[in-house]
């Protein structure tokens, strides 16, 4: 689960010092490292890298070299079947070549080339073969969709299994969540710990953060009692259960809210109530019915291909239910019906492994195109243009369905009135159907081409079709809201579109190969020109490409080929340089100082602060800020007349409408005596009426003027003291401002952080 | 500094249900009481005369105990006058409309006489004499504004004797107005109506600067400073008297409703363009100069909509038909249909509507949804919700009769000006029964359509109402009068700002003392307010809010009220628990009194108390009456809303009680003792009412906790 933060805004403050510094003009060469220094740390890092360098860079060609010989041994290049992914391999291996000619990338391409050639021959010879026996082809569905129920049937008890080993999981945190609640603890600090420990299990990014901040809240003693205790009660307890239903979303598959509520042993309302966030976060969403409940599933970043093959696969068929005859219709009938439950079951599965179903739907796919193609040709056989025709047949398939339903409704919208009253004039109607036929045949023909010919792009499409460029995007648009595409990655800043592929193991395994053969090699290449004279500005190139060498050893781990890890050794024994090397690289590049901030805090120690500020104010049309401090309020001086939150220039001090009686009792006599006579009264008249003292504050439900109690929000303030210099309050006055500066200080920090 | 007074009791032609003799004997032993004297009929010539006597006597300390002084005050005080006496020191008890007429039991209401009378005496004791002050202002009034209502203000103002200078920020004067073809219902162009009155601000006392703008405006009724910025950039002060804002309307410009094209199709217009097209002659298609045939008008374009103005915007329906008509007149064959959804024109407006559907302009009831363009026509498509059918039709031009939208640029002008803007963006208007046409701003007046959409003749009428206010206040130059009002004391004042902050009308000013400023490290600000006594409406709200006492109101100040509560609280206690009751000497004095004269009964156990407006009334007067005994304290309030000074006098005091209820509850007591009460005058079921349920709860709270005498007592209270 990737625990992305979203991005914050700076805090006003924080924005105003980076505002401040900028325009003091201080942003320069850093001197405070000495040359002789960096050249020192420089030295010592090369030194430290030398023994390991051998390590690294011999890494890429021993390991290609055993692992070709796995690869050629497996036989997996000859399984292949992807024409697209084929070339994608040619292409990277060839740009290894470039960086790191070495023999095993070479036997490697020509192995893969010669895979291509046989493919683009079979493509030759196919070609003219068009008569298909149809009953035949539509057993061979059925057989194929009997093997895919059994194969998610299996995935099925195998997500059952799963569920059932983290239902023990689910019960020691919901136990332990319901002692948490039950204990009598008084201390809110000691409870919020309990809770963060026991919800970091459900890995649930809001969770982790909403306690991270309540936590930090109550350690600064910004959030009073009553308030951290509702905080802690209600909206961590909630997004707690948050957390534990993800977790049983995670861990065992779909759920309604009353087997959610079951499973947590909590009312359902608390699920319902719950999940609404989550809805709209975007953590799950609904994926089907069970009897009337709606069933819920976690969003996933993308759907498996083949759930979405299986989608495709299914209206596909449904297209030839009318183009039968009787006979088969039952066949195609009882397809479809199979096809669409697949789909729902797989939808509930969520993820799951996809290899095993992929050779099935490779050869279902083919099987269905081929009926669907033999569909169109027992109507008229003589094809003139080759590729005219699979447009044709991509084409029909794809989209009589839709056209049908138009075709049905719109006659309607002719002859009867919507229910606005409206009709529908019957040339508009024409011109509509027209476009819309138009549309479905330009989109047709874009998906039979990607389908064949692998990803591509707008351009490459409007090239090939004649299409415009920008009606080509807007169909490519369409189609992926329609989960008809999907996008794969981008070339020359265009988007790459395919449609939804199930990768086999051996596929996968070739296309993992072939992109790593090329980042190591290039990585290869870099590293040795930047370790063979190391210098202070190469540091960051030299942290990236050793990144990449990590990178690609973390996954080569994991590449298995026939049920074994290649050159598993080689791995082990490389792994540790490859870790010191970072680690190194990194340390020497926080000492030296060309990846910092470059303000020096000498230069800013000098600055008449006084004489920059006003050229400041010009130039920015705000106060400059002149650092930090804290505004001290005495209550007993204080006129409640708001002069200070008028006059404040950034609305940094406000009078809160809200009463500190208890403080009134607080006062001492002398303090009283100061104050103007009639406010003086007030309060002596107070005391004298009470017969108890007040012990909590009074809040108003709006502005009042002579009463309230004074705020500062410190990240607002720029310490200019106008508020102090304002106060009308006896002596100096109620407010006193505690400089604690300043900006030197401030640049410091920035430039550390 | 316990001054006696003479006391007169007055017993109403021997009408009252009194026991003069107690009271005579009562008051007599008061401390303070000089003399008791009973007159028969106070308001009459004999009775007069022994009150000038009097007031001769005893330096005006005079306390007269009759009816309501709304009735026999303005006599007493233009007989005195007249005789060149001083009558502002007399103070008055109302024991008829108060007492005599309100309570059935005799000795009960002789005891409320006398506590009252007690509490006059009091306040008498430390009277001040307020004298008549005067003061020299320019004669010289701001009119911002060139339309109709600005150049009728400035004919007026010239009229009186001002010298005016008119202020306009187009080419030429006429606004809106200049435009229209034709005004109902005078059947005159708008070039007619304004060209007697553009002659007539040919004028020596009259300054026009055109294409001139207001940047901001200082200062106080007498001595505004307005900034100005001419076209060219050029900025220049005007010193003057008074500002008349006649800033007018603008047109709202649908751009932004797609179904209407405007903005997109030329021959899509709004009402005014049309008006400008027809004042200027030229009605043709403007998108190929064709010929006008038929005409398709859309009214309530942004009018009576949430999204856009919620209001009528009451113009819209007569320009349309005024349009309509001389459309046809130019056109006798035009057809011409106006889509509406209720027609509504007023008045006499009403005939040309009559007018019009004789010569045949087709009225649709129903909505427009949508237009477009096919070739070159407009296409329109309408819903008739009568027929309840759906029409499609060309037209040669498509006018949308937009809302009325306040001006651009009044809601910065009121930054310094400081009146009040409505929540639908026009100015605020003092009070809309009493006080038209004045704003919050004392000085500052606002006429024609920036106070809401107005027809030509009504800006008119504005205008003129305007001018004599404004010469009611400058009094051609020399403004003399009693300074009635609030005197501060700037060595008290600490500046804290709160009395121009909360002043319903903006009087104090802040006034930066850099004299007294830098003299220490801490570079304090130091700022004093200033008070013109003579621009004052003596509401007391500075003074309810002022934490020194620097600003007190001179005939009514701290230590007068607190006197008096402490003397009509005299021997209060739990044994018979006195309601005190503030009433306010607008709405609730006229509720109180028709109270009195309808006979209506309420319980004696009250004791009232006038103030000027319930914004007078602090939370330490308050507090000061628990102290001194009472057992519940009501405040008598105008209506929300409706407070005759300026709408936020009795806005203070709601703060005032909502604080003082919130604190007595924070210190042990029963917040509810204390309790405002709104009223209109002509509702004395709402004070009965109120002053009801005050006494019932000090009855049933009992005993309050502490009094004057038993203080302190908290200090050995624990939690």
């Amino acid at each position: 689960m990737s625990d992305t933060v979203p991005e914050r805004d700076m805090a006003p403050k924080r924005r105003r010092m980076m505002d401040m510094v900028l325009a003091l003009g201080g942003l320069k060469e850093e001197s405070a490292v000495p040359l002789s220094k960096v050249n020192e740390e420089i030295a010592s890092l090369r030194d430290e890298l030398s023994p390991l360098s051998e390590a690294i860079l011999g890494f890429p060609v021993s390991y290609f070299g055993q692992l070709v010989a796995a690869l050629d041994a497996s036989g997996l290049v000859e399984e292949i079947r992807d024409k697209s992914l084929l070339s994608e391999a040619v292409s990277n291996v060839e740009a290894a070549l470039t960086g790191l000619p070495i023999e095993s990338f070479e036997s490697l391409l020509v192995n893969l080339q010669s895979v291509q050639k046989r493919f683009e021959k079979k493509d030759e010879e196919e070609a003219p073969e068009v008569t298909v026996d149809l009953t035949a082809t539509m057993s061979s569905i059925s057989d194929l969709i009997s093997e895919l129920d059994t194969i998610i049937a299996d995935h099925e008890r195998k997500a059952e299994s799963d569920a059932e080993a983290a239902r023990s999981e689910l019960d020691e945190l919901t136990s332990e969540l319901k002692r948490i609640l039950s204990e009598e603890e008084s201390d809110i600090a000691a409870v919020l710990d309990a809770l963060q420990k026991l919800g970091t299990k459900t890995r649930y990014g809001p969770f982790l953060r909403t306690s991270a901040q309540v936590k930090r809240g109550i350690r600064e003693g910004r959030i009073t009692e009553d308030r951290s205790s509702k905080l802690v009660f209600e909206n961590v307890i909630m997004e707690l259960n948050r957390g534990i239903v993800m977790f049983i979303l995670n861990k065992m598959g779909s759920k309604t809210v009353t087997q959610m509520a079951d499973l947590m042993d909590v009312p359902s309302k608390i699920v319902q109530t719950a999940i609404i966030s989550m809805l709209q976060r975007g953590d799950i969403e609904m994926v089907g019915l069970e009897e009337d409940a709606p069933v819920f599933s976690r969003v996933l970043a993308s759907p498996p291909g083949s759930t979405l093959v299986i989608k495709q696969l299914g209206q596909q068929i449904r297209a030839m239910r009318n183009s039968v005859d009787d006979a088969l219709a039952s066949v195609v009938d009882e397809s479809l019906a199979r096809l669409e439950s697949f789909h729902e079951r797989l939808q509930i599965l969520g993820e799951y492994d996809e290899t095993p179903l992929s050779v099935p739907i490779n050869s279902l796919r083919e099987a269905i195109d081929a009926a669907t193609e033999g569909l169109l040709s027992s109507a008229k056989s003589e094809s003139a243009d080759e590729l005219r025709l699979l447009v044709s047949a991509g084409l029909e398939a794809f989209a009589r369905f839709r056209l049908k339903i138009t075709l049905e409704k719109g006659p309607n919208l002719v002859s009867g009135l919507n229910v606005y009253g409206e009709k529908l004039d019957a040339e508009k109607y024409e011109q509509i159907m027209s476009e819309y036929l138009d549309s479905e045949l330009e989109r047709g023909t874009l998906l039979v081409l990607i389908r064949e010919l692998g990803a591509l792009t707008a351009h490459d499409l409007a090239e090939k079709t004649n299409i415009p460029q920008d009606r080509v995007f807007r169909h490519l648009l369409r189609m992926k809201r329609d989960e008809l595409l999907t996008t794969v990655g981008e070339t020359h800043g265009y988007v790459l579109y395919d449609v939804p592929r199930t990768l086999t193991e051996a596929e996968i395994i070739v296309q993992t190969v072939c992109s790593l053969a090329a980042q190591l090699a290039s990585a290869k290449s870099e590293l040795e020109q930047i370790l063979s004279d190391l210098k202070a500005e190469d540091i960051g190139r030299l942290a990236g490409s050793l990144e990449v060498f990590s990178k690609a050893h973390d996954r080569l781990t994991k590449l298995e080929i026939g049920g074994a890890i290649v050159a598993e050794d080689l791995l082990q024994s490389v792994e540790e340089s490859i870790r010191s090397a970072i680690l190194l690289t990194y340390r020497t590049r926080a000492k030296i100082p060309s990846t910092r901030a470059k303000v020096t805090i000498d230069d800013l120690l000098d600055v008449d602060v006084p004489s920059v500020l006003d050229e400041y104010r010009e130039m920015m049309g705000y106060a400059p800020l002149l650092g930090f401090g804290t505004v001290n309020w005495d209550h007993s001086k204080c006129l409640g007349c708001k002069s200070c939150e008028n006059s404040c220039p950034e609305d940094a001090i406000v009078l809160k409408p809200r009463i500190k009686i208890p403080q009134f009792f607080e006062f001492t006599t002398e303090a009283i005596e100061q104050l103007p006579s009639t406010k003086a009264m007030f309060y002596n008249t107070v005391r004298n009426l009470a017969t108890k003292k007040p012990v909590e504050d009074i809040p108003l439900d709006s502005e009042t003027p002579g009463f309230g109690s004074i705020e500062v929000d410190l990240w607002l303030c720029v310490a200019c003291r106008t508020c102090v210099r304002i106060c009308p309050g006896p002596e100096e006055g109620a407010l006193e401002l505690e400089l604690k500066w300043s900006l030197p200080e401030i640049v410091r920090q920035i430039s550390e952080s | 500094m316990s001054e006696k007074s003479d006391v007169i009791l007055c017993t109403c032609g021997k009408q009252l249900q009194l026991d003069y003799e107690i009271l005579t004997d009562r008051i007599g032993k008061i401390e303070l009481a000089k003399t008791v004297t009973i007159l028969d009929t106070v308001c009459q010539d004999d009775d007069l005369e022994q009150i000038a006597k009097m007031i001769e006597k005893n330096e005006g300390r005079l306390v007269i105990a009759a009816c309501t002084n709304q009735k026999i005050q303005p006599r007493i005080d233009q007989f005195l006058y007249s005789k060149g006496l001083d009558p502002t020191r007399i103070q008055y008890v109302n024991i008829r409309e108060h007492s005599a007429w309100v309570h059935d039991d005799l000795t009960e209401a002789s005891e409320k006489s006398v506590a009252m009378t007690r509490g006059a005496l009091a306040r008498s004791s430390t009277s001040n004499t307020i004298p008549t002050e005067s003061k020299d202002v320019a004669g010289h009034v701001t009119v911002i504004g060139g339309g109709i209502a600005g150049i009728e203000s400035a004919i007026s103002l010239s009229g009186l004797g001002y010298n005016v200078t008119l202020i306009e920020i187009a080419d030429e004067l006429g606004g809106h107005l200049a435009k229209l073809p034709m005004v109902a219902p005078t059947g005159k162009s708008g070039t007619e109506v304004l060209a007697a009155r553009l002659a007539a601000l040919k004028s020596d006392s009259i300054t026009i600067l055109t294409r001139t703008k207001v940047k901001y405006v200082e200062g106080e009724l007498g001595r505004f400073v307005v900034h100005l910025v001419t076209d060219a950039a050029e900025e220049d002060e005007l010193h003057t008297s008074a500002v008349v804002l006649a800033t007018g309307f603008k047109e709202f410009k649908p751009t932004m409703i797609d179904e209407y094209q405007y903005g997109k199709n030329p021959d899509v217009l709004t009402q005014l363009e049309l008006s400008e097209m027809l004042t200027e002659d030229s009605l043709k298609r403007p998108s190929d100069g064709g010929e006008v045939k038929s005409v398709i008008m859309v009214q309530c374009v942004g009018s009576r909509s949430e999204d856009y103005k919620r209001d009528c915007s009451k113009l819209c329906c007569t320009f349309a038909i005024d349009n309509s008509l001389e459309i046809l007149k130019r056109v006798p064959d035009a057809q011409i249909r106006i889509v509406y959804m209720d027609i509504r024109v007023p008045f006499e407006n009403e005939l040309i509507y009559a007018e019009s559907r004789e010569k045949g302009v087709d009225y649709i009831r129903g909505r427009i949804s949508m237009v477009w363009s096919q070739g070159n026509e407009t296409r329109v498509k309408l819903y008739d919700s009568l027929l309840d059918q759906y029409f499609e039709l060309s037209s040669d031009l498509l006018v949308l009769s937009c809302a009325v939208l306040p001006p651009d640029g009044i809601t910065e002008l009121s930054e310094t000006l400081g009146y009040a803007i409505e929540d639908d963006g026009h100015i605020k208007e003092l009070y809309g029964k009493l006080r038209r046409n004045e704003t919050r701003r004392r000085g500052v007046l606002a006429v024609g359509a920036v106070t809401r959409p107005q027809f030509a003749y009504e800006a008119v009428t504005d205008a003129q109402a305007a001018a004599l206010v404004i010469h009611n206040e400058l009094q051609g130059g020399r403004i003399e009068k009693i300074a009635r009002g609030a005197v501060l004391v700037a060595d008290d004042c600490v500046g804290c700002s709160l009395c121009a902050q909360q002043c319903p009308r903006g009087v104090p000013l802040m006034v930066e003392e850099t004299d007294l400023e830098n003299q220490d490290d801490e570079q304090k600000l130091v700022f004093k307010a200033t008070i013109d006594t003579l621009n004052c409406h003596a509401c007391g709200v500075c003074q309810s809010l002022c934490p020194s006492g620097a600003t007190q109101l001179n005939f009514l100040t701290n230590e007068q009220l607190w006197a008096e509560i402490d003397a009509v609280l005299e021997g209060a206690g739990s044994d018979y628990p006195i309601t005190l009751c503030f009433y306010c000497e607008e709405c609730s004095v006229s509720t109180i009194d028709i109270v009195g004269t309808r006979k209506m009964k309420y319980p004696a156990s009250t004791r009232l108390i006038p103030v000027p407006c319930s914004g007078r009334v602090s939370i330490v007067d308050i507090l000061k009456a628990f102290e001194s005994g009472a057992s519940a304290v009501m405040l008598a309030a105008c209506e929300t809303d409706r407070c005759h000074i300026a709408g936020t006098g009795n806005e203070i005091a709601q703060v005032q009680v909502d604080v003082a209820q919130e604190i007595l509850n924070a210190i042990g007591w029963r917040g509810e003792r204390v309790g405002m009460y709104r009223m209109f005058s002509a509702e004395p079921e709402r004070f009965t009412e109120a002053i009801n349920e005050m006494v019932k709860r000090a009855k049933d709270f009992g005993p309050t906790p502490v009094h004057l005498g038993t203080a302190g007592k908290w200090m050995e209270v624990k939690e």
